[in-house]
């Protein structure tokens, strides 16, 4: 047993793993659970915008006053996860020039570097950005990959001595002389990396301390512990499209409003996004209107977005909160800061604190604040280090600098690699030889796949969130089997077939929402591929009746002789 | 001055192919006009009539289901006849390249997947690795080419309950290739039998899947054996393993695809119909309800292809023989009427193997397999339509792709040829 | 103004022209960055490329069109420079590009990548840079072998001078150059005194190219004569070369500079009536597809939208049918070889399916297989093994069909079958012009 306090981390998000990582690195003995995979709730469903700040620097100045400055802190210590793009905040000829000046204001005010581009000199930076545009601010927004962000916060956890359960959902919070001692876990399919099938198990799970970073679900969790998280959970629709039509991403300067934000992320171009109060983060209407206002509303800055192919959508939602009496009617009028309800002073209930509100760029400022409070709460007295250790894959930076070394894989392939793997590439790229590509849309080789199996057990969506395998734009009609048949001979066939059916149906759900045009071709090809040319959706194997092979043809020709042709006459008689 | 023909077939897969040599054999000048490759490519070279119909399946026998199928399946129009008819064009297109003539009845076949699947129709190369026929069996798989795990597929067969015994193993290809060189760089070496190591490929081949042979008295490997001397390649490895040697059928790159694809434009030379590839038929002039002329986009310059008659062989969703965009999805040449929900979630099923609608859309043929408007009238008077362009059949569910454009290619080609030499 | 007005020039000036055109170790000026993500938009993976490309059949080293073309571009970031080397090998058959049924415009992102790559990661120093200009600019090499052609000959077919080739510069010593013609299509054209027949409404401006100029003007003479025939008026405006050599090399500069001096020469010929011919594919596949989409000077689309190859042209315009049913000629055999650049303009069947029909004549198709010559691509010393064994198809092929003299329109398809079978080649337009002038 160890003998330094124990904490409990609920949720995998980005929060949930940053304060993991923060907590374990000042020498608790952490162990997080998430109910599914490591940002399977809002972090994994998000743009991607690592904000300069900017987008707040008119309505929410704190806000963008910590956006800049964990901006800088992210480019250090996460490289490998942040693309610097750079942003722009495009006006439109009907945009108001006040919003502008505002604007260029706000960020001075902030400290956000900015800079006027003239039409045309932002035209030059992105070439596809509409021809009437006014002029643009420059400021430094990037892209930030929230999964690899997320599994680099867990890597390092972990090396710190944390315990991370995945696919393990919190069914009770226990609450034992009015101070919560804890939590009852089911996990789905037994502890550690998640393995296909196998019957959950229950499990207490004690703490001296229970954090709820639960984000949008944190009304849930709080109402098994008994009390109120007056979460307002906002949905907000994110449409992908096939290629990056820009490498910057693009603000619509104006005040709030919907759709108005293009992010490239890694391959693609992230449209964003609407802002929608709902009732259950889990259960909320995905619309075509929504994918529509993305379309058309950014096609005025981009024209070509709107021919151009998208190749799903998805929902988001947004763990606003709001203090109580607040009575905000918009959602998007809800403060995007966070707050740290701790239980025991609003209701209390000591022993556990939940963490809403807030946004990914600042997560580990926030991780740092919940970290100093437990440890206040707990009585340890350690600094943290988070802003100054990089991430696992983010410690060398001369590998993201010049990716020479090819692994012996083609240049666009090493680079992605790269790209993705930050300074583990080495080691995981030279594990495996031959290491043919698997995906061939995100230029994911064998060895990238079998080092993310480690952490993901059987689950292939894990793998490709670690990976972006399935994530081009075939989404997975040419790979999901190839990604299933990495788990062989490891896990058992039926495992196999069983992670595989999750995937190809996890890729469809998305899809569905670009289904016209190119990718409903593609979505077609990717169905006779998967029920015509492999019969997956009837497959004897997974039916219950079983097959009568004799009733079939056996290739035997009546008379004996295999070459007999019968052409114009039907031999009947042969059963 | 346009060029001129009795039947233009415009398209150039299964359906189209069929389409142009049955309406050769009315004794009509034929011209088949086909933009690029067509979808035979990314098929697995298996002729499927009909696995599924309702829920009934797997069909031991593909015409026990036609009952069962709704009263707007192709299959329902053309009929029993017009099925026959299309695998006699077929079988006599192929030759004994392909198998299966011999019976009504289905045969299963192991796919690359590891499942498997009924098909009426199946290349030669394939014949002695049928799962409906006995044999202990064992697969082989190479470390490179990721889109054939041979023990998956093996534990996979046998989960399906096969009878017999089944075992899969990786090998590393006897020649060092790059881990990205093409499956047709594979097939090469086969082919020419290239020297590997002061030995040849073929043999080296044979004495590592010797090794691991234990009993089993059939041995496939993913359809890679060979290209132009495929069959030279089969037998040698069965001679040198003493057992049959087979393919498994493959998703694309799909070489069997590609062969059969070869093999019907050879029938379609012998057959003397001409051949026009590479570029689209976009546009059209017509009369009243006759179509005059078809318009090719011939690199920005419209060629025009007269034709009394006129197939219109151009694929589904997939072929790009119908096109779609946010709100509608429409046939590109003649404009002709694909119904469709108004609304585009109802285009599909949440279920990535739902009974989607998506699946059926295509144009709505009269009893000639003329395509109609919302009405119910023909658009024009000497427009046909087959294959995959043809709408109600869902053919990923039913495994009757082949089947339908093979029918309604033998139909629409049959009355093309014969309207246009009456 | 057209060349019935303004005499076509003569000879030019070599020195002056081969300066012009001809400088190995120029570094080029950052050219216009073409941005073809959005092409990757088309690609539904179904492989139709891969399986089509005859150098991924023999060159493991090289990944095939779908990876160089949509997969390549859609990885690649802005600020990415670096383009895989192995788009050096692509041979530029373009067949991927007929293969394709999504539209993806393969070819021409392999050119804009091959023109990145060449313009910013190769050594201009390099043997292989060299050598790769020398084999694009043939033109200029011609220009000056076919000044003394009987010389030049003796020189290229010395085995000591093929040796240097190979070793310096990489020029394979197993092919024999062609042989320069003594005298050149243009000046025949000159000697003859221009066009014979003049018509207002029938009139064509013809790209002979530089391989019927400088060694085959038997093709140049036919096309004349046969266009002629049908009344056309021919003219022979100045031209440069279509490109298609410096496509496939990356020299996208040089290219460029042609490509303007030949639309200078044409695009004003267009709005007179004259529709341009050409009797190489590859240069009618170049002024077509290549020029409008690699390049943006005025003139090049018209100059697109009325360009036609030979036969092509007489298909639409004339009755061939009937002309070739009422004529007839010898009776001879012919194994034809369809070239990849007529595939992808749909004109490879049109020669086999006209001249079956002639009285006297036997023509077999010899397949669907790229040749495996691919203008300059083996004429590399490195490809020159590939080359053949992506040509041993069509030579077994042609060895089975039942003539011994092959056909096919394009000039390096023609040097392969040559030196693969020994055979004689002719060009269609030789045959035409036999049973119909």
């Amino acid at each position: 047993m160890s003998t330094s306090p124990s904490v409990l981390v609920i949720g995998g998000g980005s929060t949930g793993t940053g304060i993991a990582r923060d907590l374990a690195m000042r020498g608790l003995d952490v162990t997080l659970v998430e109910k599914g995979n490591l940002t399977h709730g809002t972090t994994g469903r998000m743009h991607g915008l690592l904000h300069s700040g900017g987008r707040y620097a008119v309505s929410d100045q704190a806000s963008a006053k910590e956006c800049i400055v964990e901006n800088r802190v992210l480019r250090r210590i996460a490289g490998h996860c942040v693309e610097m793009t750079g942003g722009l905040f495009v006006q439109r000829p009907e945009d108001s020039d006040e919003y502008f000046e505002k604007k260029l204001e706000g960020c001075r005010e902030c400290g956000i570097p900015v800079e006027v581009l003239s039409a045309e000199e932002a035209r030059e930076q992105e070439p596809y950005l509409a021809k009437d545009i006014k002029r643009a601010i420059r400021v430094p927004d990037g892209a930030i990959d929230p999964f690899r962000l997320c599994v680099a916060n867990a890597a390092s956890a972990v090396e710190h001595g944390a315990r991370i359960e995945t696919h393990s959902e919190v069914t009770d919070v226990l609450v034992e002389d009015g101070e919560v001692v804890g939590v009852e876990v089911t996990h789905k399919s037994g502890t550690g990396p998640y393995v296909h099938g196998n019957p959950g198990e229950v499990e207490e799970i004690r703490a001296d301390y229970v954090v709820n970073a639960t984000g949008a679900w944190a009304g849930q969790i709080g109402d098994l512990a008994g009390v109120d998280v007056e979460v307002r959970p906002s949905k907000g629709v994110m449409t992908i499209m096939n290629t990056r039509q820009v490498d910057t991403v693009v603000n619509r300067c104006r005040p709030k409003g919907d759709a108005d934000i293009i992010v490239p992320h890694e391959t693609t171009c992230i449209l964003g996004t609407t802002d929608e109060e709902v009732e259950d983060p889990e259960d909320y209407p995905e619309e075509g209107w929504e994918v529509d206002l993305m379309i058309d509303t950014l096609s005025e800055l981009v024209p070509m977005l709107k021919d151009a192919r998208t190749i799903r959508s998805f929902w988001g939602v947004r763990p606003l909160y709001e203090p109580p009496g607040t009575g905000t009617e918009d959602p998007t009028d809800i403060t995007r800061e966070f707050f740290l309800l701790d239980h025991a002073d609003r209701d209390d209930l000591p022993g556990m604190t939940s963490i809403v509100g807030g946004k990914l760029t600042t997560y580990r400022m926030m991780a740092e604040k919940i970290s100093d409070h437990v440890c206040e709460k707990v009585g340890v007295d350690a600094e943290c280090r988070t802003a100054d250790v990089p991430l696992p894959g983010s410690e060398d930076f001369s590998v993201l600098r010049d990716y020479m070394d090819d692994f012996g894989l083609r240049s666009p392939i090493g680079r992605r690699s790269v790209q993705r793997l930050g300074s583990r590439a080495d080691d995981v790229l030279t594990s495996i030889d031959p290491n043919p590509v698997v995906c061939e849309c995100e230029a994911v080789t064998r060895a990238e796949i079998q080092d993310s199996l480690d952490t993901a057990g059987t689950d292939l969506n894990s793998v490709r969130i670690q990976t972006r395998a399935s994530m081009g734009n075939c989404q997975g009609a040419i790979c999901c089997h190839r990604m299933a048949s990495e788990l062989a001979p490891e896990y058992d066939e039926d495992v196999v077939r069983a992670s595989l059916d999750d995937l190809y149906q996890e890729r469809w759900k998305g899809e569905r929402h670009g289904m016209w045009g190119e990718q409903l071709s593609q979505a077609a090809l990717k169905h006779m591929l998967h029920a015509t040319t492999m019969n997956r959706d009837a497959d004897p194997a997974a039916t219950e009746s079983g097959v009568d092979f004799a009733a079939f043809d056996d290739g035997a020709v009546a008379d004996g002789g295999r070459d007999a042709h019968a052409v114009s006459e039907v031999d009947d008689g042969d059963y | 001055m346009a060029i001129t023909d009795d039947v233009l077939v415009i398209g150039g897969g299964i359906a189209a192919c069929t389409a142009a040599l049955s309406a050769a054999e009315t004794g009509a000048q034929v011209r088949l006009l086909a933009h690029k490759k067509s979808t035979l490519r990314q098929a697995s070279g298996l002729v499927d009539v009909l696995g599924y119909a309702g829920d009934d399946g797997p069909l031991a026998n593909p015409y026990d289901g036609l009952d069962e199928l709704p009263e707007d399946h192709p299959y329902r129009i053309v009929g029993e006849d017009g099925i026959r008819d299309g695998l006699r064009l077929f079988d006599e297109a192929v030759g004994d390249a392909y198998r299966g003539g011999h019976t009504d009845d289905n045969a299963l076949v192991a796919t690359y997947g590891g499942t498997m699947k009924p098909t009426a129709r199946y290349p030669e190369s394939v014949a002695s690795g049928l799962v409906s026929a006995s044999g202990d069996m064992l697969l082989v798989g190479f470390e490179s080419l990721t889109d054939f795990d041979a023990p998956v597929a093996a534990d996979h067969l046998e989960a399906a309950g096969v009878p017999f015994s089944v075992r899969g193993v990786t090998l590393s290809f006897p020649k060092a290739f790059r881990a990205d060189a093409k499956l047709t760089r594979f097939a090469k070496a086969l082919d020419r039998d290239e020297s590997v190591e002061g030995e040849t490929v073929r043999s080296a081949l044979a004495d590592a899947v010797a090794d691991e042979l234990d009993g089993e008295s059939r041995v496939g490997f993913p359809a890679m054996l060979g290209d132009d001397h495929d069959t030279e390649v089969r037998d040698e490895l069965a001679d040198r393993l003493g057992v049959p040697v087979f393919e498994v059928p493959t998703g694309p790159p799909s070489l069997l695809g590609l062969k059969l694809e070869d093999m019907l434009f050879d029938a379609l030379d012998e057959a003397g119909v001409r051949i026009a590839s590479g570029n689209p038929a976009v546009d059209f002039e017509a009369d009243g309800d006759r179509i005059e002329t078809v318009l090719v986009d011939q690199k920005s310059r419209m060629t025009p292809y007269e034709a009394d008659q006129i197939v219109l062989a151009t694929g589904g969703l997939v072929g790009k023989g119908l096109d779609s965009d946010r709100e509608h999805v429409t046939e590109p040449v003649f404009g002709c009427h694909v119904p469709h929900p108004e609304d585009r979630y109802d285009w599909s099923e949440p279920e990535a193997f739902g009974d989607h609608e998506f699946a059926r859309f295509g144009v709505v043929p009269d009893d000639e397999l003329r395509p109609t408007d919302a009405d119910g009238e023909s658009h024009f008077e000497n427009l046909r339509a087959a294959g995959g362009v043809v709408g109600g059949a869902h053919v990923a569910r039913e495994k009757s792709a082949s089947g339908v454009s093979l029918a309604t290619g033998a139909v629409a080609g049959r009355l093309a040829g014969e309207d246009a030499t009456q | 103004m057209s060349d019935a007005e303004t005499p076509p020039d003569t000879t030019p000036t070599p020195g002056e022209q081969g300066e012009d055109d001809f400088e190995p170790v120029e570094v080029f000026p950052e050219s216009t960055e073409m941005d073809l993500r959005p092409g990757a938009d088309n690609c539904y993976k179904c492989t139709s490329c891969d399986v089509s490309c005859p150098v991924a059949e023999v060159d493991d080293e090289f990944p095939g069109p779908k990876f160089q073309g949509p997969e390549q571009w859609r990885l690649k970031r802005k600020e990415d420079a670096s383009v895989d080397d192995s788009i050096m090998s692509c041979s530029n058959c373009m067949r991927c590009d007929d293969a394709c049924p999504s539209g993806v415009p393969l070819s021409q992102m392999h050119n804009t990548a091959r023109g990145e790559y060449v313009d910013e990661e190769m050594d201009k120093l390099s043997r292989e840079y060299i050598r790769n200009r020398i084999l694009a600019n043939y033109r200029t090499l011609a220009e000056l072998g076919s000044m003394f052609p009987r010389l030049t000959n003796a020189v290229m077919g010395n085995s000591l001078v093929q040796q240097i080739n190979e070793k310096v510069l990489g020029i394979t010593a197993e092919r024999e150059f062609p042989d320069f013609a003594t005298q050149t299509f243009r000046e025949w054209w000159n000697e003859r005194g221009g066009p014979q027949v003049r018509s207002e409404d029938k009139r064509v401006a013809y790209f002979h190219g530089c391989y019927s100029n400088y060694n085959t003007p038997e093709v140049g003479k036919a096309m004349v004569r046969v266009f002629e025939e049908f009344g056309y008026e021919v003219v022979v405006p100045k031209q440069r070369c279509s490109g298609t050599p410096m496509f496939a090399n990356g020299m996208i500069d040089d290219a460029k500079r042609a490509a303007g001096i030949n639309a200078e020469n044409f695009a004003g010929l267009i709005p007179e009536g004259y529709d341009i011919i050409a009797s190489c594919t590859s240069c009618s596949m170049s002024l077509r597809q290549e020029y409008p989409e690699l390049f943006d000077i005025d003139g090049l689309e018209d100059i697109s939208e009325h360009t036609y190859e030979a036969m092509e042209y007489l298909r639409i315009h004339e009755d061939l049918d009937s002309a070739i049913a009422d004529a007839s000629v010898s009776e001879q055999s012919f194994a034809y070889h369809a070239p990849c650049h007529a595939r992808n303009q749909g004109l490879d069947r049109q020669a086999v399916e006209l001249f079956r029909d002639l009285d006297g004549v036997n023509i077999e198709d010899v397949g669907d297989s790229c040749s495996g010559i691919s203008g300059t691509y083996g004429w590399k010393e490195e490809k020159y093994d590939k080359s053949m064994q992506i040509g041993s198809d069509m030579f077994d092929h042609m060895e089975h069909a039942e003539g011994n003299v092959g056909m096919t329109e394009c000039p390096t398809c023609s040097m392969q079958m040559e030196h693969g079978t020994g055979y004689d080649i002719k060009h269609p337009l030789q045959l035409l012009e036999e049973a119909l002038v």
